[in-house]
């Protein structure tokens, strides 16, 4: 069956979340629905990858210049699926909770279901200037997305979010259409992914380089990467949880991914130093988000810098070297599920105070046992604590980087790590279990504690449950298909 | 070699007969362009006639340079004249006893004994416009030095009768980038030089708004005509470096005859007068500049400029 | 006819640069518009006088779909979809005073010229022409408006400039991509348009001004100062 058809789901849920229904579960469940039929379509898909078949080879040429799936994309599309999915599933809860006028409901699904049919096209296709054609469509449907609580930050985040996303887009244009001058200057071949790797030995160098260098700035602005970072934290607070999950959890990963299509390409060309430059620019995002983590106010915001540190490990992880591939992919996954746990979190603490501020929030396993516990299980899992995913594939990448004697930077990379579980957990410490300012725990007489607990609407209990699994399991154990597909990723990163 | 003394002092006849016809031409299409009928475009002789039989009024507290600037600003401009080509398009006598720089720092020496000038009479309004003059010139001389330098850097040389030959040879240069932001960069300093509206507005008497017109608030008779008239033959001799040198240099005596250079009158003539149109629909249709906004439109010129320049010195 | 060509590519591709700075300095938000306009205008006469030179009717087709959608549909557009009051705004005082910022725009253009001379000479010679640095110019130049400008309408047009730039430096090096490729990125110049102009409306219903460059809530000192949000 044609690859192609993963797309159709998504499409089909926007359009006719579109219609007006009296039934209050008309697009919540066609979204869910869709959602589903992707997961099912994408594990299909991961799963015949790992156990080796080819899937691009079976499309046939008319098709296989413009989509090509193997390991990566199939890791990214698996990915992404099963985000979009616990995702839609809190939405439910989430978006339900507040008052909101079906047609604005009508316009967040919309909006989301266009938001991941974007992003499930991107590992899909192979034609580089495609991809950034898809890749400007991301920003551009989760624009309004980010902006839906019409609240002043919210339309400021937006804002910034738009422009600097696009602004990186122009250059990445510049980029894409350079890399295509450099390929035909050395003499044809088709322009994709696998036409530039054959390719890159033929290329003038210093035109492929500059190629690369305005890619790796141009999406590195959308991936979040210092200093072109500073609408991500604005951006992935201000927007509505469930979005924040995508935009967080996969988005940037999806981002960072057309990156990593450049790596093998760029170790054909003579003197292009690719993986330097991802060391380099990948420590410098991951020490800067620990630092700036220190001095966050917003618990949102919080947790999109821990997005920035991590995109930093990846990167910097690709840049050791062929032995911290698998470390790198695993990180991805990881980083993925974790970091939408995280969110759900997060909205679900919101849910229950009301407020983004740290400081207005204390104790909240007592008033919200259930939003507590998720808190400080996804504060432990994202900063690296074993025996939970992250920590894991952090030990791999370190380990990784000890091996190939890179002995500074893997202690920067300990450094940095560290410093941002400090960070996090002082805060998720003094909000999950902290007094209120001013001493003793508050003597509440029984009853009246018991009003004050917060029940969280079903939907967000369970997709906070769904998205807890593979956060634990993944720090334990590596499901065999898993591993394999993860080998595969690995070995797309290099030549 | 006699001939080409004769010819250099034609041009000079050339720029003193003619600067006060095309000053006439000017304000009458202007009018004209406004449905009214306007004076004739004789008026500016009559107008010198007058003035050269009337006194001279000269105040008691102004010095020297008072007396002195009217003949500097009268001589500066027939200076320039020597050096640039008007009539031929070989070089004449003086052709190398400067080049464009030289000529344009003349122009300049003539505009400070102005300023210095209307600073003396200590009438309240002639620092004000001379503070003002100073600040249009200043702005505009980095715009003529980066032309100056585009069009030698392509010609070799910083004169004007070999840029001439050279910098338009072939036809399709005309459309060259570097040519056509140079012509549009010179046109913008034209209208900043020659006291043009959106800069200055040439015929307003409202002393509080002038810039360049306030140079000869105090003067009367002689030295009134004498400013007058030098005045009309800078704006003669600019539009002859901008035509004869940047955009058309067609039309121009090629032999040493007197009958070609005679022929050559009526085209350099007609050349300037294209342009006035164009500088009349100009002037037409915008509104004078605020003051702090001049500084902008000089701008604009200066990057109008270095954008001509950078596209001749880099894309070559 | 060749040499007179090459001129007149070279001189689409000068007054191009000349938009550009003019896009970054133009007090008004309408003069911005036309000035843009003009710029499309001009990336589509160079696609056309590069399609003569190199007699390629693939970019024929590129400078039509630029000439349909830039200068005509976007305008369109923004009417339909904008508020009517981001037409009417004049930036009375900026981030940068207008010289400034015409020297340091201008300080980027020699930039990207410097950039841009090395990749010619690595690229076989009939990639060789203004356009590459012009287009380099045109880039830096759009991200250069992007943080100057404060108004709604010149940010906009700071972005689609950008891409004009990267488009005009890509006509003359990557000339055969396939046409549902350029038919995709000129569409993604639309949708650019209906998102921003969406985005524009909700900021002027709900924070009251056009001046979107000026929002800046969004720190942590400001932020402790902020109340409760409820989701």
């Amino acid at each position: 069956m044609n690859v192609v058809v993963i797309l159709l789901p998504p499409l089909v849920a926007a359009a006719l979340a579109c219609i007006p229904s009296g039934r209050r579960w008309w697009t919540p469940g066609v979204t869910l629905l869709s959602c589903l039929l992707v997961l099912v379509l994408a594990a299909r898909l991961a799963w015949r990858i790992a156990a080796g078949t080819s899937v691009t080879a079976e499309l046939g040429p008319g098709w296989s210049n413009w989509v090509m799936v193997d390991g990566l994309s199939a890791l990214i599309l698996l990915l992404i699926a099963v985000v979009a999915t616990t995702a839609a599933i809190f939405s439910v809860g989430y978006m339900g909770h507040g008052e909101r006028t079906p047609r604005r409901l009508r316009l967040y699904y919309a909006n989301y279901n266009l938001f991941v049919f974007s992003m499930l096209a991107i590992p899909l296709l192979t034609e580089p200037t495609l991809v950034w054609i898809v890749v400007e469509l991301t920003t551009l449907c989760s624009a309004l997305l980010v902006s839906f609580e019409n609240t002043h930050e919210a339309l400021e985040a937006a804002w910034k979010y738009v422009v600097l996303s696009l602004m990186g887009a122009g250059f990445a244009l510049f980029g894409f259409l350079l890399l295509f001058a450099a390929m035909h200057a050395g003499g044809a071949g088709p322009y994709t992914w696998t036409g530039l790797i054959a390719a890159a030995p033929t290329m003038p160098p210093l035109v492929a380089q500059t190629a690369f260098l305005v890619i790796l700035i141009g999406l590195g602005t959308k991936v979040g990467l210092v200093p072109m970072h500073t609408w991500l934290p604005d951006a992935h607070s201000q927007a509505p949880s469930p979005v924040c999950a995508l935009l967080s959890g996969i988005e940037t990963t999806t981002i960072l991914y057309v990156i990593l299509r450049l790596f093998p390409v760029m170790q054909g060309v003579p003197g292009a130093h690719a993986e330097t430059w991802a060391l380099v620019l990948g420590l410098i995002s991951v020490g800067t988000a620990a630092l700036l983590l220190l001095q966050v106010t917003d618990y949102k915001r919080l947790f999109a810098f821990s997005t920035v540190e991590h995109m930093g490990i990846i990167l910097a992880a690709v840049g050791l070297g062929t032995s911290a591939s698998y470390g790198a992919m695993q990180q991805i996954v990881t980083h993925s599920v974790t970091k939408s746990f995280c969110f759900f979190a997060a909205g679900a603490t919101l849910l229950a105070v009301g407020t983004r501020q740290i400081g207005s929030v204390r104790g909240l396993i007592r008033r919200a046992p259930a939003a507590g516990a998720a808190l400080l299980l996804a504060g432990l899992a994202i900063t690296g604590a074993p025996p939970l995913a992250v920590f894991l594939s952090e030990f791999a990448i370190l380990r990784a980087g000890l091996v190939q004697r890179q002995y500074l930077v893997t202690s920067l990379l300990a450094l940095f790590i560290v410093i941002a579980f400090f960070g996090v957990m002082l805060h998720v410490n003094r909000m999950v279990f902290g007094t209120a300012a001013g001493g003793q725990a508050e003597e509440d007489p029984p009853d009246e504690t018991a009003a004050l607990r917060f029940r969280l609407p079903l939907s967000c209990a369970i997709a906070l449950l769904i998205a807890a699994i593979p956060v634990i399991v993944l720090g334990v154990y590596i499901p065999p298909p898993l591993d394999e597909l993860l080998k595969q990723a690995a070995a797309a990163l290099s030549r | 070699m006699s001939a080409r003394i004769g010819f250099n002092l034609l041009q000079v006849l050339v720029v003193l007969a003619f600067a006060p016809l095309v000053s006439g031409v000017t304000s009458r299409l202007k009018e004209m362009v406004q449905s009214k009928r306007g004076p004739s475009i004789f008026q500016p002789y009559r107008d010198l006639r007058k003035l050269f039989h009337k006194d001279e009024i000269v105040s008691q507290d102004s010095s020297w340079i008072f007396r002195f600037t009217p003949y500097i600003v009268f001589v500066a401009p027939i200076f320039v004249a020597l050096l640039i080509p008007v009539l031929t398009s070989y070089p004449l006598f003086f052709a190398f006893m400067g080049d464009m720089l030289g000529g344009g720092f003349v122009l300049a020496l003539a505009g400070f004994f102005a300023t210095l000038a209307a600073v003396d009479s200590a009438n309240p309004y002639g620092p004000m416009g001379a503070s003002r003059t100073r600040m249009v010139a200043f702005l505009a001389e980095p715009v003529f030095m980066i032309v100056f330098f585009t069009v030698s850097f392509v010609a070799g040389s910083t004169i004007p009768y070999i840029v001439q030959q050279k910098w338009v040879t072939p036809l399709a240069n005309f459309f060259a980038p570097s040519h056509v932001l140079l012509v549009l960069a010179f046109i913008l300093l034209i209208l900043a030089e020659g006291g043009r509206i959106p800069v200055d507005n040439p015929t307003g008497h409202f002393e509080l708004a002038m810039i360049d017109e306030s140079k000869s608030l105090e003067y009367s008779g002689r030295g009134f005509a004498l400013m007058k008239w030098g005045g009309q033959m800078k704006l003669f001799v600019l539009l002859c470096i901008f035509l004869n040198v940047l955009v058309t240099p067609w039309g121009l005596a090629a032999q040493q005859s007197l009958g070609a250079v005679l022929l050559a009158i009526p085209l350099v003539l007609f050349k300037i007068f294209c342009f006035v149109l164009l500088l009349v629909v100009i002037e037409s249709s915008l509104a004078k500049l605020r003051l702090f906004r001049i500084v902008e439109f000089l701008g604009a010129a200066f990057i109008t400029s270095v954008a001509a320049m950078i596209a001749q010195v880099f894309a070559a | 006819m060749q040499p007179l060509l090459e001129n007149l590519n070279a001189l689409a591709a000068g007054l191009f640069l000349l938009t550009a700075f003019g896009i970054v300095a133009m007090r008004q938000a309408r003069a911005c518009l036309h000035l843009f306009i003009a710029q499309s205008l001009l990336l589509a006469a160079s696609a056309a006088l590069l399609a003569l030179r190199f007699h390629s009717p693939h970019l024929f087709g590129v400078a039509l779909v630029n000439f349909i959608t830039k200068p005509v549909i976007v305008p369109w557009l923004l009417r339909r979809i904008a508020p009517a009051e981001i037409y009417t705004r004049r930036e009375i005082d900026q981030v940068l005073n207008i010289p400034t910022a015409l020297s340091i725009a201008l300080a980027l253009a020699i930039g990207a010229y410097f950039l841009g001379i090395p990749l010619m000479q690595a690229l076989p010679p009939e990639y060789r022409g203004p356009n590459v640095p012009i287009g380099i110019a045109g880039l830096f130049l759009g991200a250069f408006t992007l943080t100057v400008r404060r108004e709604a309408l010149p940010l906009l047009l700071g972005l689609l400039a950008m891409e004009n730039g990267a488009f005009l430096a890509g006509i003359s090096v990557a000339r055969d991509l396939p046409v549902l490729v350029e038919l995709a990125i000129a569409t993604d110049g639309l949708i650019i348009v209906f998102i921003v102009g969406v985005l524009v409306r909700a900021v002027e219903q709900h924070v009251g001004t056009t001046a979107v460059g000026e929002l800046a809530s969004l720190k942590e000192a400001a932020a402790q100062a902020e109340g409760d949000v409820t989701p």
